[in-house]
């Protein structure tokens, strides 16, 4: 919804993003609309190119192993990740503990506390919140969406 | 990003409200990376297949009529185009006068209160300040 400094992160990182993504959405062995629909909204948004879009989406069939994704990954992309994911992890309205303890070993990776992954938790329950709040503006009857927990 | 309805109505809405989102990039003649990296976004949120965004990417050199966008939009395709459209014009900083005139007309075709859209405004600037936030949230666990 909003841009950042994901765009401008280096092509193969970028794909490392968009797999840890995958392998975050596929956690929980059950892939909803919700979940695709902000996956494919955080792919467009790093500006992954098409083709290597059709190639990450076979993982959510056939995910990468975590320990090869965060072998040599930079730090800030991991932190991207793991924002980003707990915005993916909430989508279907709850966090699954397939996803958490994905987010966790990321976060560990990247050298994030527990307390400090709860922080970003917060957030992503703050941006629910606001995201909801253009309903009141616009009318928008099929918009009721509990904050994740 | 966050989850949305978008994905509950027809797929030709969809299109439709993409559209939307394309011409709204060109309103001001120009299109920066911001403004392109949240139009791929929202076609990715709107799980279009890649044929239609293929036709989208290029009605962003050659876009529609304000008309025929609006004309393909159901009411409430037609207010989330609106929401997003006003999000796409605020991704480069600020909303000229042109998109404001736009985002107008498009909030009467709607038939909105006549305050909705400057409403929207303040919703989105708090939705910078969330994400602001967010990204200050990485920059401490940067340094700590």
């Amino acid at each position: 919804m909003f841009c950042d400094d994901v765009a401008n992160l280096d092509a193969s990182e970028r794909s490392r993003y968009a797999d840890l993504l995958v392998l975050i959405a596929a956690a929980d062995g059950e892939l909803v609309r919700e979940e695709i629909q902000v996956l494919e909204g955080l792919m467009g948004r790093a500006m992954v190119h098409p083709e290597a879009r059709t190639s990450i989406r076979k993982g959510l069939h056939d995910p990468h192993r975590l320990s090869n994704l965060l072998k040599n990954a930079e730090v800030q992309t991991l932190r991207f990740v793991l924002r980003d994911g707990a915005l993916l992890a909430a989508a279907d309205g709850d966090y699954d503990k397939r996803e958490v303890k994905i987010l966790k070993q990321i976060a560990k990776k990247a050298e994030i506390s527990n307390d400090e992954l709860k922080q970003v938790f917060d957030w992503v329950s703050q941006g629910w919140e606001w995201h909801q709040t253009a309903s009141s503006v616009l009318d928008l009857t099929a918009f009721e969406q509990n904050t994740p927990e | 990003m966050l989850p949305d309805t978008l994905h509950k109505l027809p797929r030709d809405e969809r299109f439709a409200y993409a559209r939307l989102l394309a011409y709204m990039a060109r309103v001001d003649d120009e299109i920066t990376v911001d403004e392109l990296a949240m139009f791929e976004q929202r076609i990715g949120t709107a799980l279009l297949s890649p044929n239609q965004r293929d036709q989208l990417r290029r009605a962003l050199k050659n876009p529609p009529t304000l008309e025929e966008c609006l004309e393909g939009l159901g009411p409430e395709s037609g207010r989330l185009a609106l929401r997003d459209a006003l999000l796409m014009a605020t991704a480069d900083g600020s909303i000229d006068g042109d998109e404001f005139d736009v985002l107008q007309e498009i909030s009467d075709h709607l038939g909105l209160a006549e305050n909705a859209v400057t409403e929207l405004i303040e919703w989105a600037k708090k939705g910078y300040g969330w994400m602001e936030e967010g990204v200050e949230l990485l920059n401490t666990l940067q340094n700590g």
